[in-house]
């Protein structure tokens, strides 16, 4: 909301020199966020009156000429100026050089500086009212058409804005943090607020004298639900042909609105005065009487914006006797709202119920200046203050003007309310104790009665804080404490019992899993939608089952909510294999599933199923699949030990949809001993060929690892075992042999470190290196892998060494045909 | 003839003390010491002239070269492995400017960093951390925070409801949370007060999306209620998490504002930590950033808790987290964070 600190001083004489910095810095602490202030004249800057002496051809040019021109101070300049309506005597606007306009009225802002316009030295320039934001103020129909000033008093050299009144400075109003105060709708309203703060005299609105016992129009309200009052002023002697007072357009103008005719002008006044939308019929077309009714089923009307709307029960009209003639509140009919040749009106000040037209503005897609005031809700009241303007600017625009019928419908005269405040309770809740004068000073400043007796504060507020803003003991607490000041409540120590200290086991986990994945794994976090492109979820999944869809998604193709985390993983893969060739990269987010519905917290609702888990995506254009597998096995494998929950081990029991052939695993809750299906919480597997195609990843191996965090169980405490460090020397003992391909190392490993009935010589055995290639035949493979070597008892000779080795080479070349490598 | 002699090894002694102590590479050492005390050495030389010596004489002689053989052998080794010790292990030319090998390391998400930084300074002050689910229903997310029935924040303008799950009220409704609000109750109804809890996430709204406005976005909202605490204890709180967060003394200043949920409702500005309050760019030239709504939690969320409002009160934050980290690190577009893009995350290490 725009606002005119002129305009507002109309209703408040504010503190002598107080800085509008000052003000907006009070509003904004105590009542509304004021977002800036913009000083008006500063966009005249060196525009000033010029008086044209002498009018001259251009030696050049024939559309242009010279116009000696007086700009005060003496000086007489020589402007060259292709404006169609030049007239020697004649006001207009000079922009002087530092002036800033907009040539003909378009692009952006152009500082003025002396030029040579075909060859003819020009100070300046003459200005058309587009060239310097002032169309609206000063229309023209031909091109080129300078200002004309000449109705003005003014004197050459002037600043056009002191001449046009324009000094004045405009505050812009956050609206989102007016939303629950209506009251400060207008430049009363803010008026009426700032008196408050500073404790200064609210000046009146004018005051108007209806004429008594006029008659002549009836009001009817079919529904007192939705529209609790209705005023309708019968207006004679006016003319939509004449334009408003400059100072009125002027007005309206600079916070925001067009200048149309008188009538559309006084009723935009009023409203940004006050507050209150009004809006005026044609009272020619209007036939019998005023009803406010709900449309019929299917009534048919076109509104001002040409637009026709077909409405139904829901929706509130204003109709005549024949038909409706206006949607309530939001826009009037274009048939029977003022005409080109109205000269009587009827006036209509009403108050409508805020929720049913609310819902009547958004069905036909009409938000307007009136639905957006009536929407946050007005107080009944206001219509008075709304009548008394009107009239009165009416009669000062139209002095021939003649109230002919009044008629005040008021079926449901608002409720005052009375709230009790405990002042101890009060006290309490502020942190201080304010007097009790002080206390009734301040709400005696924003209008509010109060009294106190004993304990008991007895608050009533004033009609226009009586809208569902002031209901309860701690709305009075607020408006107190604001005018105390917040700033003014020094801040009070915390105190709190000690019981026990934190521990939240789950949130560890997930801390600690992020932190695994992100510091020890290399992998980097990311985030990324819970919506899902229908492209990644045709890469991911064979069908749509078991999925959430948002009744308005962000696209088209976006409508499913994710069941798992790699589809928007891929994606964010596919985009970053752009620019990287090898990254790794995991999210740790919520999934959700149309199933499973429960009540976890409330029996009064019913939430689906919903699991965190945490998926990753290695991909690499260089690595091999195998290499690239083994670190993202690693990474899984790590987390029982890293992040301390319980062990998980691999099984393969069930194939993602997404998964390669041959490269997938199921990862299993239950550690050493692998059970059936129903214990997987995850895969690790490498993207097959198909998923990585349709996701658009080409040429790179993907490695994924998917894993339901809610089913890790965090330990209790840190589990690690101490081992006594050996006492005797253990020595690493390195065999390399050729095996078929089919043997794998689970078995290479069992079969080295054999049965195992006494202590064993060998304490551990563990995978090297695999390697295929030149001097290994086909279809083998040689494995690396290294002993250790050592006794409790004694220091082992190299005898003894050996013969352990050659035991472990036996088993395996007699159980898996190993043979030594030579 | 004996005296000539000892007067010969005696100076044999200084000069062969003085070039050892000279030697200045192995390989003179090496040539030095043949010198000296080799089978071609001046101490043999020397010797030989004990055949002209009378033979009561020669043992003493005998003694006193055989003496300075192995003080010269030892000064010799000493000097040796002096030498050896000294000076670098590398050729002088090594290059000190090649780079050293980074770690190969992944981050956190910076939203995740800010977060935990902030779910660090709360566990000091006590506070437990909440997390909920974030499919939620129309009675968590707006009836029991005492939203207005028709408030326009229910309707699919603003709101993703769930398809299906869509045409009822309360709590068959369903939605993406709009915000983490409802979860305060969630967590309230299921545990004893006093209550000091955080619960961070991420929240969803129906919204065009521009450099400042996502559709997805993170908040973290803090709760504590008590039966005493006055409004006043809230800045408190917020200072004492900011100056954490931060690392420096950070100014607060609490302002009207207004949520559903709250009574009294703040808009809580911290001061501009990038012109230090004196106006900027960034603060719009007010020194103060609009960081955080707080408030008191209204009587109707706390009944809706199933606590009395009459006992008990308390403070509520709302932290944006988007905004926080932008402000950290000068990002200039929200959408980067849910972008997954690799040239922008790696940059928060």
């Amino acid at each position: 909301m725009k606002l005119s600190l002129d305009w507002i001083k109309d209703y408040v004489r504010l503190p002598d020199g107080l800085e509008v910095s000052r003000l907006m810095y009070d509003l904004t602490m105590s009542t509304v966020e004021v977002e800036g202030a913009e000083n008006l004249s500063d966009r005249f800057k060196n525009i000033v009156v010029g008086v044209i002496e002498e009018i001259v051809p251009h030696p050049n040019a024939d559309k242009l000429r010279i116009c000696r021109t007086d700009i005060g101070g003496g000086e007489i300049k020589e402007i060259v100026c292709g404006g169609v309506n030049l007239n020697s005597g004649m006001k207009t606007a000079v922009a002087k050089p530092g002036a800033f306009v907009r040539w003909h009225g378009e692009g952006g802002l152009v500082e003025i500086k002396n030029a040579k316009l075909r060859g003819v030295e020009s100070y300046g320039m003459i200005c058309a009212s587009s060239e310097i934001g002032l169309f609206d103020l000063f229309p023209f129909k031909e091109e080129a058409t300078i200002m004309d000033l000449s109705g003005f008093d003014a004197r050459p050299g002037d600043d056009i804005a002191a001449v046009l009144g324009l000094e004045d400075v405009l505050l812009e109003i956050d609206n989102k943090s007016l939303t629950n105060r209506p009251d400060l709708w207008g430049h009363y309203g803010i008026a009426r607020e700032l008196s408050a703060l500073y404790d200064v005299p609210l000046l009146e609105l004018p005051e108007f004298s209806l004429p008594s016992g006029v008659g002549g129009i009836k009001v009817v309200i079919d529904d007192p639900g939705r529209c609790s009052r209705y005023l309708g002023v019968k207006i004679d002697g006016v003319s939509a042909a004449k334009m408003s007072s400059f100072v009125i357009q002027s007005r309206i103008w600079r916070v925001g609105m067009r200048p149309i005719n008188a009538l559309v002008d006084v009723t935009n006044y009023v409203m940004l005065a006050v507050g209150q939308p009004t809006h005026a019929f044609d009272s020619g077309n209007i036939e019998g009487g005023i009803t406010v009714r709900k449309a019929g089923d299917g009534e048919r009307l076109i509104l001002l914006n040409g637009k026709e709307v077909s409405l139904s029960p829901d929706d509130l009209v204003i109709a005549d006797d024949r038909e409706a003639v206006a949607l309530a509140g939001i826009m009037g009919g274009v048939k029977d709202s003022i005409l080109d040749d109205t000269t009587s009106i009827i006036l209509e000040i009403a108050n409508f119920e805020p929720i049913g037209l609310r819902k009547t503005a958004q069905k036909h897609d009409l938000r307007t200046e009136a639905s957006v005031r009536y929407e946050k809700g007005i107080d009944p009241q206001r219509a008075d203050q709304a009548l008394k303007l009107a009239c009165s600017v009416f009669a000062s625009e139209f002095p021939d003007m003649n109230i002919s019928g009044c008629y005040d419908n008021y079926p449901r005269p608002l409720e005052r309310i009375q709230i009790d405040v405990s002042l101890e309770w009060l006290a309490r809740r502020m942190g201080k104790r304010l007097d009790d004068s002080e206390i009734n000073r301040f709400l005696d400043r924003l209008g509010f009665s109060s009294e106190i007796s004993g304990d008991t504060l007895r608050v009533s507020p004033p009609s226009w804080r009586s809208t569902g803003d002031i209901s309860i003991p701690d709305d009075i607490m607020e408006e107190v404490a604001r005018l105390h000041g917040y700033e003014n409540f020094e801040p009070t120590r915390i105190t709190a019992t000690f019981e026990r200290s934190i521990n939240q086991r789950d949130m560890d986990t997930e801390r600690g899993l992020r932190e695994y994945l992100s510091y020890r794994c290399g992998m980097q976090e990311v985030f990324t939608y819970p919506w899902v492109r229908d492209e990644y979820l045709d890469a991911v999944f064979s069908d749509r089952e078991g999925m959430l869809e948002i009744s308005t998604p962000p696209a088209p193709d976006e409508r499913f909510i994710r069941s798992s985390l790699l589809p928007n993983l891929l994606e964010a893969a596919s985009g970053n294999a752009r620019h990287l060739d090898g990254f790794a990269i995991y999210e740790l987010s919520q999934v959700f599933f149309d199933r499973n519905f429960s009540a976890p917290y409330d029996e009064r609702e019913l939430l689906p199923e919903q699991r965190r888990r945490v998926t990753g995506v290695f991909v690499s254009k260089d690595a091999g699949v195998a290499g690239l597998f083994r670190r993202a096995k690693g990474t899984v494998e790590g987390i029982q030990r890293y992040v301390h929950v319980e062990p998980l081990s691999f099984i393969q029991t069930n194939r993602p949809h997404w998964a390669d052939e041959t490269v997938w695993l199921n990862i299993s809750s239950l550690g050493g001993e692998s059970l059936g299906e129903e214990t997987v919480i995850g895969s690790l597997a490498l993207l097959s060929k198909r998923s990585a195609m349709l996701a658009g990843i080409r040429q790179s191996a993907v490695i994924v690892f998917d894993i339901d965090v809610e089913s890790l169980v965090p330990l209790r405490s840190r589990t690690n075992r101490y081992t006594r460090l050996p006492e005797y020397p253990q020595v690493e003992y390195d065999i390399s042999m050729l095996f078929g391909e089919p043997v794998k190392w689970e078995s290479v490993e069992s079969a080295a470190l054999g049965r195992r009935v006494a202590p064993d010589l060998v304490r551990s055995v563990s995978f090297i290196d695999e390697y295929r290639g030149r001097q290994i035949p086909d279809g083998k493979k040689s494995i690396t892998l290294r002993l250790v070597i050592g006794s409790d008892k004694k220091t082992l000779t190299s005898d003894e060494i050996e013969a352990a080795a050659a035991a472990v080479k036996k088993r395996l070349s007699k159980q898996l045909g190993g043979e030594i490598r030579t | 003839m004996s005296a000539a002699l000892k007067e010969k090894l005696a100076r044999l002694r200084e000069e062969g003390e003085a070039s050892i102590a000279s030697a200045s590479t192995t390989s003179e050492l090496y040539n030095v010491k043949a010198s000296l005390i080799g089978r071609k050495g001046a101490l043999t030389n020397i010797l030989k002239e004990i055949q002209s010596l009378d033979v009561s004489e020669r043992p003493e002689i005998g003694s006193i070269a055989n003496e300075l053989k192995n003080h010269l052998s030892r000064l010799a080794e000493e000097r040796d492995e002096a030498l050896q010790l000294a000076g670098s292990a590398v050729p002088p030319d090594f290059d000190l400017t090649v780079p050293g090998i980074a770690p190969d390391g992944g981050a956190l998400h910076p939203i995740t960093q800010m977060r935990y930084d902030l779910d660090d300074a709360f566990r000091s002050l006590g506070f437990e951390i909440f997390q909920e689910n974030e499919i939620t229903s129309e009675l968590y997310a707006f009836d029991n925070l005492n939203f207005p029935p028709d408030h326009p924040a229910r309707e699919s303008m603003d709101t993703y409801w769930i398809a299906g799950h869509d045409s009822g009220r309360g709590g068959d409704r369903l939605c993406l949370r709009p915000h983490l609000t409802g979860a305060s109750v969630r967590y309230m109804r299921t545990r004893k007060p006093p209550y000091r809890f955080v619960y961070p996430g991420r929240v969803y709204r129906n919204e065009t999306t521009d450099a400042r406005h996502e559709r997805a976005f993170f908040q973290y909202e803090a709760l504590t209620v008590d039966r005493e605490f006055p409004f006043s204890a809230g800045k408190v709180m917020v200072k004492s998490v900011l100056d954490r967060v931060f690392g420096s003394d950070v100014p607060v200043r609490m302002r009207v504002g207004f949520f559903p949920f709250v009574e009294p409702g703040f808009e809580i500005d911290m001061g501009c930590l990038v012109c230090g309050g004196s106006g900027c760019g960034v603060c719009k030239h007010v020194g103060w950033i609009e960081i955080m709504p707080g408030g008191t939690p209204h009587p109707n969320v706390l009944a809706a808790s199933g606590l009395d409002p009459a006992e008990f009160t308390g403070f509520y934050v709302n932290i944006g987290l988007d905004r926080l980290v932008m402000m950290r690190y000068g990002v200039d577009d929200v959408r980067l964070f849910h972008s997954a893009d690799l040239r922008f995350l790696s940059q928060f290490k």
